[in-house]
């Protein structure tokens, strides 16, 4: 028995070492990498081209943007993702990488827009925040209560005490962690435009951008910000397990629990796809993949793909992806993209 | 065309007909029952060591070819195509080559089917054949030649059991030697992001650092606030999140094992034991979403209604849940361990006049220490690896604290949203990830090592 | 504890004669003796009710996923839509909304009929196209076919929206209520055993979406894994225990396979990613890579639950062994192993328990991914069970949540099938001496 086993064992090995032969067979579908906010949306898209074309369902890997980039960027050959998904725009750095890489043709494709929302249990009545009272009751100092133009560590621990014409419970606000893409877009979208509605703050945007952005980004981290991961159904019922507490997420989380859950007032406006998709809701952030030239033409199907993306059933303002929860675009910007899409237009950063 | 699987297959195949072969060898050398007293070691050894000898050079010589195979032909492809194609660079060309290999097994072909790729193909196919032709032709001489040998060899004197244990022993130091390369790998894998983030950050604000806030810059336009990079916070929130789960699990375990080894009936036994097993199995998620969704608001309302502040995510609820996890960790190694320790001994007990549960206490435990002790530390070394139920229920915020109600944070919660984040992949954030998995490694190697000598100090040998 | 045999002649220092001593004693220990078993049971029953309350709360909300909706429609096979084009990609879609237009009517505004449209999923199209295709001579008839219910549909059949919230904050809509009230009246629509969950691989939809991609996967993965940590777990702990010396050498392996056990599943996926995808170029999202990586996280686990097995047997059998003139090995094969197999399985099943419910470590090396076709060998992108588990967790549509319950409880029994023939073994192998 034992003997057998220690057999069977090496001749395992055996096998393994001799598995990396089909290592090197060839791929006959796309590889796709990337952020995990554009994930649920890239899916759907794969998920039709598969079923409508003759070619493999693509497989997309939910690694984050970064780590979608690092992929991307490590080469050119079958061995490398053909596209990666990126919930913010490519970075410079990046964009060096990849060129020392041998990956010197780009194509950005910017899919439209997801809003973050601000939202809580529809135990409670909603919130009716402005930017001032997120950037208040989130950020890590706020000008002193007591006037002047000092900062002073945030002192406030109920929405009440941020404006008194909000209920006075507790602030808790559960969110995403620094690395998050949604943490970055709300810092800048939400925060920062509450920030400047202090004129002096506002002011020092020209005089000491760096000061400016810190006390405009920086989250207090004395418990009344809570880091709750990336997990937004998570988030989403812990809200409900928790009626006083907000949470911050991307929209279509919001549009499939509206019956447990309900997307507080940003300066007047709530989080519907309307006021979203014209602008009127103030937070929401572009989404984009980018595309490896190279593989195109050589990977089977990869302008099949775009295609079928940039099609306006796919990303129209009536497209499946609106059904998923995603913002599309305006009609000239979509129209845009789709002749460079076509083009296979490369971006090239300086 | 023959496909490697077939030729791995007859290589079985073969090897165990060697050894009944050779079996059948060393019954007809001896001859009769007499002969067969005379021979050096009884004749399975001497199928063995045919079978050995059948087939792992066969295997070798197959593995080493399957490993080259595609590369030699691929480059003899290449060198069959036109110069156009072979002038291109390394990693277009991959991409032709990519082509030609789907072309091969029949896939859809993105690029027009032009005249040069499909001859490639050809050639590639037709080199192929050759190959697995050739690769079959030699593997079976060697074992022809190799079996043929060995039958010769068979006689009287051969110490066939001597060599075939010899050839075991090899097998078994290689096997145990695999944790060592393990090791360097894991260092080898996470050293070299590691040293680049100690560019960054020193290694002593790291190392000493008592803040933990990687709130930094994920574009270049915006400005980090506080990048505090001290892991002291992470370590502290690991180590406290691991004592609650040990605090459920040790006891729960130990007195779960002790009934079951000592008390229970074989029935109850039998059913108890795999269904205590199952907890260890649940996925992690599964978990991750009991104490976030259960547990953690549980734990919140009754220390509200105490008058206590409790966060949401209080380390108490991550550390219980996990403590269920690792129950049978403890429970079923220690009822192995306990259900082995001798009869005579318990009886020497009972002789004597003590009662069950002080001869448990008093020579069932000690005796079973080793084995216990062996159990628990596998429970803790799962409590500090452990990740999806931190990342669910104990939240991201480091703070330094021996409070259980308040968030904490762990080291495997941080490397997974580190890794997995939006921000740019070569900044230090992402590079701490790497950091923290290096000291961690290191911290739990220096405890293994005192652990080591510790318990080889106490351990006894009874009987 | 006192322990009155140990006085000599029976008599102690005070002159009372020892069995007074016992017996004065005895009801004392008995209450302890008692209440130690009590601590037992208690713990024992501890933990199985925790077990039964994870099994209910699991259950009870996934059950409902193993039923699908399923809606009846009379679809038309249209000459005029089918014939135009080739069979395989003829506007399927259209004649699934063809049929719902001229059952519904009065339906006129384009609002309207987005909202009728979407009562069917949109996986409808391609069972009509399989049907066309299946049989081409159905083309020009009229024919009732039972379609998927979109997933809304199916969640307000199991009841799972509450209906009394205003109908802006509902997902179905009064119009689509009275629809479907009307469909239930003809009776048309119907709850049916839902074998899409068990024959299709991952969808977006969840209507549409089955485990079978991730089952496939995980039964890969963990053949790797088992057929390669088993064997070789089993030759260190016996090379440890029986036949190193104790040395510097053994030590540092012993020392390391302890510390192995305690590394972050996720930092064995780095080493994946270093190792066998960038050194060795295996494939990513491969079975054969997730079963490696799994390999090294479960043989520290395998090891040192063997050695703590091996080292219980008692050194009489190994005496006996050797005394009666057998080599050290035949020692090892023929009787420690056979005792120490319980204690060897047992850690088997918890580490294999462990990696069939981990993912941590497979987001490195590519199998935390959308794949849709199933995995048909070891090379074959693919994902596993607890990964699926994951990945629908964190999908918004709220059938997925029913659906990601419907997952553990077959991930559930694979770990019991998995067990169940790991303890008979064990039971096998079981003696007390």
């Amino acid at each position: 028995m034992f003997r057998k086993s220690v057999l069977i064992g090496t001749a395992l090995i055996f096998l393994v070492s001799a598995g990396s032969v089909y290592a090197a067979s060839a791929r006959d579908y796309i590889s796709i990498v990337g952020s995990s906010t554009v994930y649920p949306f890239a899916t759907v898209v794969a998920e039709q081209f598969g079923k409508t074309t003759s070619y493999k369902t693509p497989k997309i890997e939910s690694t984050g943007s970064g780590g979608g980039l690092k992929l991307f960027c490590a080469g050119v050959g079958v061995e490398h993702p053909d596209i990666t998904n990126a919930s913010r725009a490519i970075k410079k750095s990046e964009y060096d990488k990849c060129q020392k890489n041998g990956v010197k043709e780009i194509v950005e494709v910017k899919i439209g827009y997801d809003g973050i929302v601000v939202a809580n249990s529809k135990k409670t009545a909603p919130m009716k925040l402005t930017r001032k009272d997120l950037f208040l009751a989130l950020a890590k100092d706020v000008p002193n209560p007591k006037g002047g133009e000092t900062l002073v560590p945030n002192p406030y621990k109920t929405w009440k005490d941020v404006n008194p014409s909000l209920p006075n419970v507790k602030i808790e606000v559960l969110g995403p962690p620094p690395t998050s893409g949604t943490r970055d877009a709300f810092v800048e979208l939400a925060m920062e435009g509450g920030a400047k509605k202090f004129d002096w703050i506002k002011a020092m945007k020209k005089k000491d951008k760096k000061a400016y952005k810190a006390i405009c980004h920086t989250v207090r981290e004395d418990g009344a910000y809570v880091e709750a991961g990336e997990n937004d159904n998570l988030i989403v019922q812990k809200l409900d397990a928790n009626p006083n507490a907000l949470g911050i997420f991307g929209f279509s989380f919001l549009d499939q629990n509206t019956d447990i859950i309900q997307g507080s007032f940003v300066d007047g406006v709530q989080p519907t796809f309307d006021a979203i998709a014209d602008g009127q809701y103030p937070v929401s952030r572009p989404l984009f993949f980018y595309v490896k030239k190279a593989h195109v033409g050589v990977i089977p199907g990869i302008q099949e793909y775009l295609n079928e993306f940039t099609s306006d059933k796919a990303w129209g303002p009536d497209g499946y992806l609106s059904e998923k929860g995603m913002i599309p675009m305006p009609d000239e910007e979509r129209a845009q993209f789709q002749s460079d899409v076509k083009a296979l237009k490369p971006i090239t950063m300086k | 065309m023959i496909s490697p699987y077939m030729i791995f297959a007859a290589i079985l195949l073969l090897t165990s007909g060697a050894y009944v072969i050779g079996r059948k060898r060393a019954f007809a050398v001896a001859g009769d029952r007499a002969g067969l007293m005379q021979m050096h070691s009884r004749p399975t050894y001497y199928g063995l060591l045919t079978a050995m000898w059948c087939g792992i050079p066969a295997l070798v010589i197959f593995s080493a070819w399957s490993v080259f195979e595609s590369g030699i032909i691929t480059q003899l492809v290449i060198a069959g195509m036109p110069d156009s194609i072979r002038d291109l660079p390394p990693d277009r060309l991959n991409l032709i080559v990519n082509d030609i290999k789907n072309l091969v097994s029949g896939n859809i072909v993105s690029a027009e089917m032009n005249q040069t790729l499909r001859a490639a193909a050809d050639h590639y196919r037709q080199l192929q054949a050759i190959s697995s032709a050739a690769l079959t032709v030699v593997v079976l001489a060697l074992i022809m030649i190799a079996t043929t040998m060995i039958m010769r060899a068979i006689s009287p004197s051969l110490r066939a059991r001597n060599q075939v244990e010899t050839i075991i022993k090899w097998i078994l130091i290689a096997c145990s030697t695999i944790a060592i390369f393990t090791t360097i790998g894991i260092l080898l894998s996470v050293l070299f992001e590691a040293i680049r983030f100690f560019e960054k950050i020193s290694l002593t604000e790291f190392l000493f650092g008592l803040k933990w806030s990687p709130q930094m810059a994920i574009r270049e336009d915006q400005v980090g606030s506080s990048g505090a990079f001290g892991a002291i916070p992470v370590f502290a929130g690991t180590l406290m999140i691991s004592a609650i789960a040990m605090v459920v699990a040790v006891p729960i375990g130990l007195m779960s094992a002790i009934y079951l080894s000592e008390y229970a009936n074989r029935r109850f036994r039998a059913i108890a034991k795999p269904l205590m097993e199952i907890l260890a199995g649940i996925p992690t998620v599964v978990y991750g979403f009991f104490a976030a969704l259960t547990v953690a608001p549980m734990i919140r309302d009754t220390g509200l209604g105490l008058g206590l502040d409790v966060s949401s995510e209080s380390a108490l609820a991550a550390g219980l849940v996990m403590g269920i996890m690792i129950i049978p960790f403890v429970s079923s190694l220690s009822d192995d361990v306990i259900n082995a320790v001798p009869q005579a001994m318990r009886d020497g007990a009972y002789g004597l006049g003590a009662t069950q549960s002080e001869t448990v206490k008093q020579v069932v435990l000690p005796a079973a220490l080793p084995g216990i002790v062996g159990g628990v530390l596998l429970a803790v070394s799962r409590a500090i690896g452990e990740t999806m139920i931190v990342v669910m229920a104990a939240g991201l915020a480091a703070n330094l604290t021996a409070n259980p109600l308040k968030t904490v944070t762990t080291v495997t919660v941080q490397i997974v949203t580190l890794l997995v984040g939006d921000q740019e992949f070569d900044s230090p954030k992402t590079l701490a990830a790497f950091a923290l998995g290096l000291v961690l490694f290191i911290a739990t190697l220096i405890l293994n090592v005192i652990a080591l000598h510790v318990v080889r100090k106490y351990r006894e040998q009874y009987e | 504890m006192n322990n009155p045999s140990s006085q000599p002649n029976g008599l102690n220092p005070q002159g009372r004669r020892a069995i007074e001593i016992v017996n004065a004693g005895l009801a004392r220990r008995y209450r302890k003796e008692r209440r130690f078993r009590l601590y037992g049971i208690s713990a024992i029953l501890a933990s199985l009710l925790f077990l039964s309350f994870l099994f209910g709360s699991i259950i009870s909300k996934g059950y409902s996923a193993f039923q699908q909706t399923f809606i009846q429609l009379d679809i038309f096979f249209d000459p005029a839509i089918l014939s135009q084009e080739s069979l395989s990609t003829a506007n399927y879609p259209g004649i699934v909304k063809q049929s719902l237009r001229q059952m519904f009517p009065e339906v006129k505004s384009r609002q309207d009929k987005r909202m009728l449209y979407r009562l069917v999923s949109s996986g409808a199209s391609f069972q009509i196209r399989q049907m066309v295709l299946d049989s081409p001579e159905m083309i020009g008839q009229t024919l009732q076919v039972w379609v998927i219910a979109d997933d809304d549909i199916d969640m307000l059949e199991k009841g799972h929206f509450d209906l009394e919230a205003p109908e802006g904050e509902r997902r179905i809509k009064d119009i689509q209520l009275a629809w479907v009230d009307r469909l239930k009246k003809e009776s048309r629509i119907e709850k049916r055993f839902n074998r899409i969950l068990f024959t299709a691989g991952d969808s977006r939809e969840p209507e549409l979406a089955g485990i079978l991609g991730a089952v496939a996967g995980s039964f890969y993965t963990l053949l790797v894994t088992l057929l390669l940590s088993f064997p070789i777990g089993i030759a260190s702990a016996v090379y440890l225990e029986e036949f190193a010396t104790q040395n510097r050498w053994t030590d540092l392996i012993e020392v390391n396979i302890n510390n192995l056990a305690a590394v972050p599943s996720i930092v064995f996926g780095l080493l994946g990613l270093a190792v066998f995808l960038n050194f060795f170029g295996l494939p990513r999202s491969a079975p054969l890579v997730g079963g490696l990586v799994l390999t090294l996280m479960t043989l520290p686990t395998i090891i040192i639950a063997s050695r703590a097995s091996l080292q219980s047997v008692p050194p009489s059998i190994r005496e006996a062994a050797l005394g009666i003139g057998a080599s050290k090995m035949q020692m090892v094969t023929h009787h420690v192993l056979p005792l120490a197999l319980p204690g060897i399985l047992t850690g088997t099943i918890i580490g294999m328990a462990r990696a069939l419910g981990e993912s941590a470590p497979l987001l490195m090396i590519g199998m935390v991914a959308f794949i849709v076709d199933v995995p048909g060998g070891f090379t074959d992108p693919s994902t596993v069970l607890p990964v699926q588990i994951f990945l629908w967790a964190d999908s918004p549509e709220r059938a997925f949540v029913e659906r990601t319950s419907a997952a553990t409880i077959v991930l559930l029994a694979f770990l019991i099938i998995m067990n169940a023939s790991a303890v008979y073994l064990r039971k096998k192998f079981e003696r007390r001496w």
